[in-house]
């Protein structure tokens, strides 16, 4: 049932998520469609798995949910940064910075 | 939206999360389409590139789902569908069930309120009673010279106080007057109790010095309805009797004593002979600190100087002086008969417990092909454990609503015959209910383990082939009968139990009164202390005559105090015989037809006559009792008994009796007790009872209570008439203690036999359905409807007979404890344990019945046709 490519590691998507939402506030459907756009289409997301990591992100209060307006005029759910998530951000992205580093360290001598 | 309530708006929360992606998808189409795509390619795309929807939902909701929680839910909704499935076995289950709980409820309730719970006084556990112990028993009242020796030498209370009764008094205000209750006190009882009078204070003890200044507390409700709640009332002169007492203190509401009283009056401690009686209820209250070990041991001492240190004639008591706590001898009474009722309900709820449990595994035949299809879809053992555990949480907690309802129903504790300061607390409240609840939940541990362990030994495939586990059969049928022995058992020990009581009152009903109660109506007057004996005497002369005139009287007497209506005693010696002499002889002034009206035959000389009551000489009739006690095989006319002396000492002075004559043995205050020796005066002669008993024997009762009443009123327009019934209803009276055991312990014992009678059912019905294919075979083979018979019915008498043996031997065992409760009854009375084994016998091969019929039908055709 599920042979759709996953993602890199378990957090990323709620790591970009958060990232996203930190310039603005959006809906689930201009959340996709930012990330797709700000990875040039790179990483294959599975857009409707953005819904389970953004309860995920709900559970933990990194994200807020306000009824709204979409600009195509659909009343949907608008996603906010809360001051836990940008907290939550900030540490995944600078432990996700020391985890590529310890990668780029063991794969550099292969390479040279 | 909280975590909390997304859990509990789980509907709204999902439809808005299939909106919000509905939402997404019908955004992308739209792109797509504006895009330059088809539409049916744009949904195509939009699809696949969204994932599944259903799933994604799933996971969605999963990240919010507290699992067990959910789950529990679901069990919860699942057991509710099995419950009402099968609503025959749902109602019998709940209903046992409410049996059991309701009547621990209602009897823990009883115990809960009379002996765990504090009595109704600040630092209840420091209030002590007095006591004396001898070799032979305890006497729990003392004299005054001995209350006032402990009171003045005893270092361990911060009070001592002593209680002499409550008796009527006529409050007079102005030119209107009204009966009280007054409770007769000393010092110190409020201090002893810890109560505070919210108006006011308690009196000094210069009011209860002999010719002292009287004093009054008043409780609350009278203060209010008598005194208008007259905030001046402290100091006030009210009058009793047409007494000054000094109004000292109110009692704040909700005040309660032993027995129920208006007010609190100083008693006047002298040294007549009322004093030295037994007549006084000590209670005191332990210093701070001072333990009750402590206490006893400077009350043995003190007991121990006052025996040697008090004149001959105060020393009364013999023994050890002894403190208990106050609770533990307001309990002490009721202590034993508590245990017992407690044991029975105890009992009670193992044979509903039994009977759901086999109820229980019996239906899980017809389940188990539905726990064989979730085994083997992949349900674990632990998730079915669960729900059975569910199922079974859900039948206590239903039992124990249904349960808590028959206990309120409050059928037992308006029946209690008992005086106590606690019985208005027994009530239904918290702690009781967190009772019925602990024993819900331990009950249907039980269960969903019971229903549980018998999928153990499941086999999958013969289970889903034909519905049958021939594997686990036989366990469970062991197991089964092993609940019907023990019901049986259980049963046959309650039902024994209830057996002996009923017995006791049947024996107490029997017992010999010595008078013929039948047709005599009991009437009593209470007067006034100031009224002189003279002009009691005149008022009953009069009334007599009149009363005898009433069409349908036969006749009439009066009696200072009627058999079982109470006592009263005095010290007398034979002439000239100091060893002869009883500290208590019973004393009852009669007039002339008294033993006629009653019906009590005169053994020798004579009764009295019309010359008698005007005589100068007095004279005395005696009972049997006292007559073999003083003149065993002698005869006693003509000789004179001594009225106020005890062993040589006068305690006043009384002309001597002459007997003139023996009467028959009458009961005394207790129809449990022998006839106690007794002597009979004259009414002229003064009755040392400000109170009468009148005795009337009448044809018709029709219309006769006012006749009687007028002919009272027409003499004394103002005497009060307190009593006016059947004398047969004091005999009943007497026994209400028997009689509510006896009551209480039938009830169980006969819920005991019918849900032994539904269990029994259920069992043998579950096992000739699991062996119909087999009665089939052996129909087909040859075996005659007889046999069939005797296959079902020999294997319920197999099994009832060994519960019957078990529980005859733990009846054996177990009845010798309520011994204390019975009457002229063994504990085990041979003819009452035979009894009652055939009839639980009788009472499980009627519920063999049904069952065994059916199988006798059993269609051998029809029986292999499954196979």
């Amino acid at each position: 049932m599920n042979n759709q490519p996953r993602d890199l590691f378990p957090g990323a998507l709620e790591m970009m998520i958060l990232r996203t939402l930190k310039v603005q506030p959006l809906h689930g459907y201009a959340l996709v469609q930012h990330i797709k756009r700000a990875s040039d289409d790179l990483l294959q997301i599975e857009e409707g798995s953005l819904y389970p990591a953004l309860q995920r992100l709900l559970k933990e209060g990194c994200v807020k949910a306000e009824w709204g307006i979409s600009s195509t005029n659909r009343r949907v759910h608008i996603y906010h940064l809360t001051p836990t998530g940008t907290k939550h951000l900030e540490r995944q992205v600078s432990s996700f910075e020391q985890m590529l580093n310890g990668i780029a360290r063991v794969l550099s001598p292969v390479k040279s | 939206m909280s975590w909390l309530s997304r859990v509990f708006h789980r509907r709204r929360f999902h439809n808005d999360l299939s909106a919000e992606m509905r939402a997404h998808l019908d955004e992308k189409i739209a792109a797509l389409i504006a895009s330059g795509m088809s539409s049916e390619e744009a949904t195509r795309t939009a699809r696949r590139e969204f994932g599944n929807v259903t799933l994604l939902e799933e996971r969605s909701r999963e990240v919010w789902r507290w699992p067990s929680l959910e789950s529990f839910v679901a069990d919860i909704h699942y057991a509710f569908r099995m419950l009402r499935k099968s609503p025959a076995f749902t109602a019998i289950a709940v209903l046992t069930l409410a049996l059991g709980i309701g009547a621990n409820t209602a009897i823990f309730s009883l115990v809960d309120g009379i002996i765990l719970r504090p009595l109704p006084y600040p630092h209840s556990d420091q209030i002590v009673y007095f006591e004396w112990l001898n070799k032979t028993e305890i006497i729990p009242d003392l004299s005054v010279p001995e209350f006032e020796f402990f009171r003045d030498h005893a270092s361990s209370f911060s009070a001592v106080a002593g209680f002499q009764g409550v008796v009527d008094e006529e409050l007079n205000q102005g030119p209107s007057t009204r009966w009280l209750k007054a409770g007769f006190v000393t010092d110190g009882f409020f201090e002893s109790l810890g109560v505070n009078p919210s108006l006011g204070r308690p009196f000094g003890r210069e009011f209860t010095r002999e010719n002292g200044a009287s004093a009054a507390i008043l409780t609350d409700s009278l203060w209010r309805s008598a005194f208008s709640a007259d905030p001046g009332i402290v100091g006030r002169q009210i009058i009793l009797n047409n007494q000054n007492y000094t109004v000292t203190g109110v009692l704040p509401s909700g005040f309660m004593y032993t027995e129920p009283a208006d007010l609190f009056v100083s008693v006047h401690l002298g040294h007549s002979l009322a004093d030295e009686g037994l007549n006084t209820d000590v209670i005191g209250r332990l210093k701070t600190g001072v333990s009750l070990t402590q206490a006893n041991s400077e009350a043995t001492l003190l007991g121990r100087q006052f025996l040697t240190q008090a004149p001959a004639s105060q020393r009364q008591n013999s023994g050890t002086l002894h403190l208990d706590r106050y609770q533990d001898y307001l309990a002490s009474d009721h202590r034993e008969t508590l245990l017992m009722l407690l044991s029975a309900v105890g009992l009670l709820l193992l044979i509903a417990c039994a009977n759901v449990a086999s109820l229980l595994l019996a239906r899980a035949t017809s389940r188990q092909r539905e726990i064989s299809i979730r085994l083997s879809l992949g349900a674990g053992r632990r998730r079915l454990l669960q729900q059975f555990l569910c199922e079974g949480l859900l039948l206590g907690v239903a039992g124990a609503a249904a349960g808590l309802a028959v206990a309120s129903l409050g059928v037992f504790v308006s029946a209690i015959p008992w005086d106590l300061p606690s019985i208005d607390r027994i009530a239904l409240d918290g702690r009781v209910l967190l009772f019925t609840s602990l024993v819900a939940i331990a009950v249907s541990i039980v269960f969903g383990l019971a229903s549980f362990f018998q999928t153990r030994k499941l086999d999958l495939n013969n289970a889903l082939k034909d519905g049958r586990v021939s594997a686990a059969r036989r366990s469970r049928t062991g197991l089964l009968s092993a609940l019907v022995v023990g019901e049986v058992a259980i049963s046959l020990l309650l039902v024994i139990s209830a057996g002996l009581l009923i017995q006791s009152l049947h024996n107490l009903f029997q017992e010999k009164l010595g008078f013929n109660p039948a047709h005599v109506i009991l009437m009593h007057t209470p007067f006034r202390p100031t009224t002189t004996d003279a002009a009691i005497w005149n008022l009953e002369r009069q009334a007599l005559a009149r009363i005898q005139t009433i069409p349908g009287v036969q006749s009439a007497a009066v009696v200072s105090v009627a058999p079982l209506h109470g006592g009263g005693n005095l010290p007398t010696q034979r002439d000239g015989h100091p060893e002869d002499s009883i500290g208590g002889t019973e004393y009852r002034s009669i007039s002339a037809d008294y033993f006629s009206t009653l019906n009590i035959p005169v053994l020798r000389g004579r009764a009295f006559e019309q010359s008698d009551f005007t005589a100068s000489a007095s004279v005395a009739v005696i009972n049997e009792t006292l007559a073999r006690k003083w003149w065993p095989g002698q005869n006693p006319i003509g000789d004179r008994i001594l009225v106020g002396v005890y062993q040589g000492h006068q305690y006043f002075s009384a002309p001597p009796c002459q007997v003139i004559g023996v009467v028959a043995d009458v009961k005394g205050s207790r129809l449990a007790a022998p006839a106690p020796p007794m002597m009979y005066v004259p009414a002229s002669l003064g009755s040392f009872n400000k109170s009468t008993d009148w005795v009337i024997r009448a044809s018709a009762s029709a219309g006769l209570a006012s006749s009687l009443q007028n002919a009272v009123t027409g003499i004394a327009p103002d005497q009060r008439i307190t009593v006016l019934e059947p004398m047969a209803q004091l005999i009943n009276g007497s026994a209400s203690e028997t009689n509510f055991e006896a009551l209480l312990m039938s009830t169980f014992g006969a819920l005991g036999l019918i849900l032994t009678l539904v269990g029994v059912y259920g069992v043998l019905s579950f096992q000739v359905a699991q062996r119909t294919h087999e009665i089939g075979i052996r129909i087909a083979l040859g075996a005659t409807r007889r046999d069939v018979w005797r296959l079902v019915i020999g294997k319920a008498a197999r099994v009832t007979a060994i519960g019957v043996v078990i529980g005859l031997l733990a009846a054996f065992g177990t009845t010798r404890l309520m011994a204390s409760e019975l009457y002229h009854v063994q504990p085990t009375d041979p003819w009452i344990f035979a009894v009652v084994a055939i009839l639980v016998l009788l009472v499980a091969l009627l519920a063999a019945y049904i069952p065994a019929r059916r199988a006798m039908k059993v269609d051998p055709l029809v029986a292999l046709r499954y196979e």
